[in-house]
């Protein structure tokens, strides 16, 4: 058996301690290596499947619905390519479930539909206020998955006008119990809010945002909703003086997180509807995770700049061409560490 | 008079509301007296006949080494049939003090009681004399049954004896019960232990199901047969007459009898009495003709020992979080960190446990984790197993044989690439609640990383001289992992590792203690985070000895 002998590699770690992680550039690599654009095959595959879902809708609800849009990162542009944020808002007219129907049987109604079209090839499972497609594997090992999000127009046609719409939430949402008949919301205008300042501001708010998204990827079902970790960026550049590097920036982003998000009578407003407290989704002990989150990963990055990489990891798969292309990193051309050194 | 006489006489004196009836005098090897004692609400004084031990003012095996008994208190509670009062009360080294802690407590045993009447919340067990039988003792283990007895349900008892031992200077043997049988020998239940445990030779024994408990105040039980007279219906005299007939050629052997009865609405306790084959304390009486089994009255009860072994009474003083204790779970990897953990999950109330490991255990792999010197050069898997076997009479090895262990390997790194074999392989790991992989196969962990589980999935390493343990419990453990060996984030020395003889890969350096009390930290940290019902986030345990020993949890 060959390894790498000890001393090799003792010299090489000496080698790469002495080299001091550039903190900004590990950031830029990540939002580079993250961008929408390097995953257009799997991106165009969301987009199909997007639109079939919207043609289903559109025929099953005809005059019963006005035209699905997609509510989700991409139109936002904080999207990232290990994560699509693909969400089907689906704005329904008033009388589409009968004068008196309930956005309850709204809901339901959606859920069947899309039950019974998409059980064989996709899990249907409802969620908060959506109703989750997860379509099974594809050839290429893919798997495309897209969040329809019924909504009601307030009265009839008012839609038309303002855009307005009310979500049911079915599952309890942060402090927002189930069976909540409405949310009131206007989501082109949450996503008009977000798009303006994320293209307005792309070195500051998109970058954090985008970060903040590849951080949340490293989770497992994190109950923070990326919608709140957008309007909580934008909240931090609005309260603190926030310049520097993208390192200095994300870190002020975390420190205020870390330091406002428990606090009592925090509030982040829903840009589609100000009486909407966004800081509602989150329970107290959801907030108090965050809080704990953002502090540990301080910590840790202070403990040790290298920790920076595992909270906000390089996109893999396109990582080898980005160093090949602008000498990223201390790991350039280096070789992979030898031998096991964990052990069991 | 000795001083140590006079002190304690001349202590006892200066004690507010205590007379000393009878002065304490030096016996031949105590020192014995008598003393009254009130308190508010009594009538008169109480008295007690006091013996102080030699060993007094200390204790001598948590016992006091003070005695106060008084017979005609024997029907209170905490009274011990010799009418000696229990008592636990606070240490002092000296005498004086000492006197009057032990007086103060029996104040209070008077007030709660004698006076009050009190009696506690928790079920004391009856008290039953622990006698040899023909020089040796019996002790019976029983678990709770998915059965519901009623009144007088007689019939066989299954049962295994588990080990011969010593009882103090007595032999001893310990046994399990096995099964419950009717009069006509069909299976009534099954009593459920570990698959080891099921396998030992069978014996049969007796039982029968009173309801009441075989004691005539709560306290202790019967004494003699007579005080079953009227609680033995006589259709299972018969049935111990016949029992005894039909094993007539076994005379002199003995033969336990089971009797159980309600402690609380659902728990039933079972008492033990060692019957001799051709010497039961029965005999038939004919009377109107008719041929009755009558009690020999006179005859003293040969009560063995028994022990409720079911797991909440097994598991009584300490568990782990239901969230890991009621979970199937799998280790893979059972080396020194592995071994250690199983051990500790079963010892802490785990039950279904599976394993996955391909190596053979060798002699050099004792020193550090769960094995044993004598069982020699065997699979791991197998090794552990009857390891747990030992420990626990709940654990149920689930899957863990070498094969299944080759088996996994393989599918899992060969078919990455292969959808459906992939899907079969998620669906087969996500049959366990918890995976946690501690076998250190990078390889392993980046297959692992590629697969959609919802099991809880957790990494336990160590670094060499086991400086560090790091734990990965998230999504992104894969990079957690390479990153914190990589070289650049934790510090460890890598010059000394530990090569064995022969083409082997070489190992750490770390003893059992080194290893243990990181994997036992490590336990504690998921185990908190689970009964918290707190989300676990990766976390790295470092060690620091260059002042005092130092241990710090970081938390990712």
């Amino acid at each position: 058996m060959v390894t790498l002998p000890l001393d090799v590699y003792r010299r090489l770690c000496n080698f790469l301690n002495i080299i001091k992680m550039d903190k900004n550039k590990h950031l830029d690599s990540v939002i580079s290596t993250h961008q929408i654009t390097k995953e257009e095959t799997l991106f165009d595959k969301y987009v199909k499947k997007k639109n079939e879902v919207k043609e289903a809708l559109e025929e099953k609800y005809r005059n019963n619905i006005y035209s699905p849009f997609n509510s989700g990162s991409y139109a936002k542009n904080t999207a990232i390519n290990t994560k699509f944020d693909f969400d089907l808002v689906s704005p329904f007219k008033r009388n589409a479930f009968g004068s008196n129907g309930t956005l309850k049987e709204m809901y339901e109604d959606v859920y069947d539909f899309l039950y019974e079209k998409y059980r064989e090839v996709a899990e249907v499972k409802k969620q908060k206020v959506s109703i989750g497609l997860e379509f099974y594997t594809d050839s290429d090992g893919d798997i495309i998955k897209i969040d329809v999000v019924p909504g009601r127009e307030l009265s009839q046609d008012q839609y038309k006008e303002n855009e307005n719409l009310n979500l049911y939430v079915y599952y309890r949402y942060g402090n927002i119990d189930a069976g909540s008949e409405r949310i009131k919301t206007n989501v082109k205008a949450q996503i008009n809010n977000i798009k303006t300042r994320a293209t307005a501001e792309k070195d500051s708010i998109r970058k954090i945002i985008r970060l903040l998204k590849v951080w949340k990827n490293t989770k497992h079902n994190y109950p923070t909703k990326s919608f709140f970790l957008e309007l909580i960026t934008m909240k931090a550049f609005d309260n603190k003086t926030i310049t520097g590097g993208i390192w200095d920036k994300l870190e002020a982003v975390l420190e205020y997180i870390r330091d406002n998000v428990t606090k009592d009578g925090f509030t982040l407003k829903d840009p589609g509807n100000s009486s909407n407290n966004l800081a509602d989704t989150l329970t107290s002990y959801e907030k108090q995770q965050l809080s704990n989150d953002m502090k540990n990963m301080l910590d840790r990055i202070k403990d040790n700049d290298e920790n920076l990489k595992t909270y906000f990891p390089e996109n893999s798969k396109f990582k080898k061409e980005e160093t090949n292309n602008n000498q990223y990193g201390t790991n350039s051309g280096m070789p992979i560490p030898p031998a096991k050194l964990n052990f069991g | 008079m000795s001083q140590r006489v006079n002190e304690i006489n001349a202590a006892i004196e200066s004690i507010p509301d205590v007379e000393i009836v009878k002065p304490f005098e030096q016996g031949n090897i105590d020192i014995d007296g008598c003393l009254a004692v009130f308190v508010e609400g009594l009538e008169k004084p109480l008295a007690f006949n006091v013996t102080i031990h030699p060993q007094y003012p200390f204790k001598r095996h948590e016992t006091e080494t003070i005695k106060f008994s008084n017979d005609d208190l024997i029907e209170h509670k905490h009274i011990m049939q010799n009418g000696v009062i229990c008592i636990h009360t606070a240490h002092s080294p000296i005498l004086s003090q000492k006197l009057v802690y032990d007086i103060e407590s029996v104040k209070a045993w008077i007030r709660k009681y004698y006076i009050n009447k009190d009696s506690d919340s928790h079920y004391e067990h009856l008290i039953v004399p622990q006698k040899a039988f023909n020089g040796n003792h019996y002790v019976y283990f029983f678990n709770e049954v998915n059965y519901r007895f009623i009144k007088h349900e007689y019939g066989f008892v299954v049962y295994s004896i588990m080990n011969n031992g010593v009882f103090y200077k007595e032999n001893i043997q310990s046994s399990i019960f096995q099964a419950f049988l009717n009069k006509d020998w069909k299976k009534i239940v099954e009593v459920d232990w570990n698959f080891q445990l099921k396998m030992l030779h069978k014996n049969i024994g007796l039982f029968i199901f009173l309801k009441e408990a075989p004691s005539k105040n709560q306290r202790w039980v019967f004494n003699d047969w007579k005080d079953f007279d009227i609680l033995l219906p006589q259709d299972f005299l018969k049935f111990l007459h016949s029992v005894e007939k039909r094993h007539v050629k076994e005379k002199g052997k003995m033969l336990p009898l089971f009797v159980g009865y309600n402690i609380s609405e659902t728990e039933i306790y079972w008492q033990s009495i060692i019957l001799e084959i051709g010497n039961f304390p029965i005999y038939g009486e004919k009377i109107n003709k008719q041929w009755l089994t009558k009690i020999e009255e006179e005859r003293t009860i040969d009560w063995a020992m028994t022990r409720n072994c079911s797991y909440k009474y097994f598991f009584g003083r300490g568990r782990l979080s239901d969230r890991i204790t009621e979970n199937k779970i799998l280790i893979i990897g059972i080396g020194a960190v592995g071994s250690i953990l199983a051990k500790t999950l079963v010892r802490c109330g785990c039950r279904k446990l599976g394993f996955i490991e391909y190596d053979v255990k060798e002699p050099e792999n004792v020193c550090r984790s769960e094995y044993s010197f004598f069982s020699g050069i065997t699979n791991k898997t197998n090794d552990l197993i009857n390891e747990l076997c030992l420990i626990s009479p709940f654990f149920q090895p689930i899957n863990g044989g070498y094969d299944y262990s080759e088996a996994f390997d393989f599918f899992i790194k060969s078919h990455l690439a292969n959808t459906s074999i992939k899907a079969e392989m998620e669906k087969h790991l996500e049959d366990y609640d918890i995976i946690i992989d501690c076998s250190a196969d990078n390889d392993l962990l980046y297959v692992l990383s590629q697969l959609k589980i919802k099991s809880t999935l957790l990494n336990l390493s160590i670094t060499n001289h086991a400086k560090q343990l790091v734990c990965a419990s998230e999504k992104n453990r894969y990079d957690f992992i390479t990153s914190q060996f990589g070289g650049n984030i934790l510090k460890f020395d890598v010059d000394d590792l530990h090569n064995p003889t022969g083409c082997w890969i070489p190992t750490f350096k770390a003893s059992y203690n080194d290893i243990n009390f990181l994997v036992q930290a490590a336990i504690k940290q998921i185990n908190t985070k689970f009964e918290q019902e707190k989300t676990l986030r990766n976390f790295v345990i470092e060690t620091d000895d260059t002042n005092c020993f130092n241990i710090n949890i970081k938390e990712f």
